[in-house]
């Protein structure tokens, strides 16, 4: 894996820096801030391994993956927030990546501000996607953080469920972690999951597949 | 501000139950009615003025779902009307 680290007063400098010395484009690299202060920036760029990016690379899916990022890119501009956008390769749906310093506004309470930049970027993206497709933009991976924890927490959930055969009533979670979780468990032949009550304090349960009956 | 709090608690749950929609969160169907219940509950508190901005955008958000627009126009439009009601907050 090639990289190669980059120093410039901007974080953009700092990127091309690195970029020249590699001879490549910015669509074709990862960017990691290494360090950020007012008079510099230091960043390491790592040359995506195109081997392992989905097939058909110069797909129309892959230019409209691109398309998308240019649109959060500007929008970000747009917001004056400084990070580096890039398509998560091998995902479908669509999945940006949004990477930089001090990022937690963006995020937001719960991830609020982060649902509603989705939300806009699907609103003025939506003439190029097809029925039922979206794209997803996650920040410093936080939402794929977050699905791999309710994951977790449905894992852990399902075992306690078969060792005690009680049904267990887990957090209030948004729509995203409960599909993850509901998803997590479809394949379990013993535990199932189920949702109750309303937005926004909905919680899965977690709990036997059937009643146990002797 | 408790009357604010409400409000911005009412508008979070049409939110979510719009992101319900948009992200297929597969646990059930929710219908445009239930959609559209929650936001009139929102334009229901007297604490959002007439001819306030966060009325105006749930108005939108109302419309919005009757006229079966997607889910994320639905739920931009309801985060606008959070994000007046969070201005509004700060100029009191």
């Amino acid at each position: 894996m090639r990289s190669a680290e980059g120093r410039g007063r901007t974080l953009d400098e700092a990127v091309d820096a690195a970029l020249i010395e590699l001879g490549e484009s910015r669509r074709n690299v990862d960017v990691r801030v290494i360090s950020e202060a007012p008079d510099e920036t230091l960043v390491e760029v790592v040359v995506i391994d195109q081997a392992t990016a989905p097939a058909g690379a110069a797909s129309p899916a892959n230019g409209k993956a691109e398309a998308a990022r240019a649109l959060v890119e500007g929008l970000l501009k747009h917001m004056g927030v400084r990070a580096q956008v890039t398509v998560r390769t091998g995902t479908d749906p669509i999945t940006l990546d949004i990477s930089g310093r001090d990022l937690g506004g963006l995020i937001g309470w719960r991830g609020e501000t982060l649902r509603a930049l989705q939300s806009v970027t699907n609103v003025m993206f939506g003439k190029n996607l097809a029925e039922g497709e979206r794209v997803i933009v996650d920040v410093e991976r936080y939402r794929q953080r977050r699905e791999h924890t309710v994951r977790e927490i449905a894992l852990r959930a399902a075992r306690q469920v078969k060792m005690t055969g009680d049904a267990i009533t887990l957090d209030a979670m948004q729509a995203f972690e409960r599909r993850a979780i509901h998803l997590a468990l479809q394949d379990d032949p013993d535990v199932g999951s189920s949702s109750i009550g309303e937005e926004p304090d909905r919680r899965v349960v977690v709990g036997p597949r059937k009643p146990a009956s002797n | 501000m408790p009357g604010g709090r409400a409000a911005a608690q009412r508008i979070r749950k049409a939110i979510a139950l719009v992101n319900a929609v948009a992200d297929g969160a597969g646990d059930e169907e929710l219908t445009p009615t239930e959609i559209a219940e929650a936001i009139r509950d929102c334009l229901e508190l007297r604490e959002i003025a007439q001819g306030s901005n966060v009325r105006n955008y749930l108005g939108e958000a109302l419309d919005a779902t009757s006229d079966g627009m997607p889910a994320d126009f639905v739920a931009m439009t309801l985060y606008a009307a959070l994000g007046a009601l969070g201005e509004s907050w700060s100029e009191d």
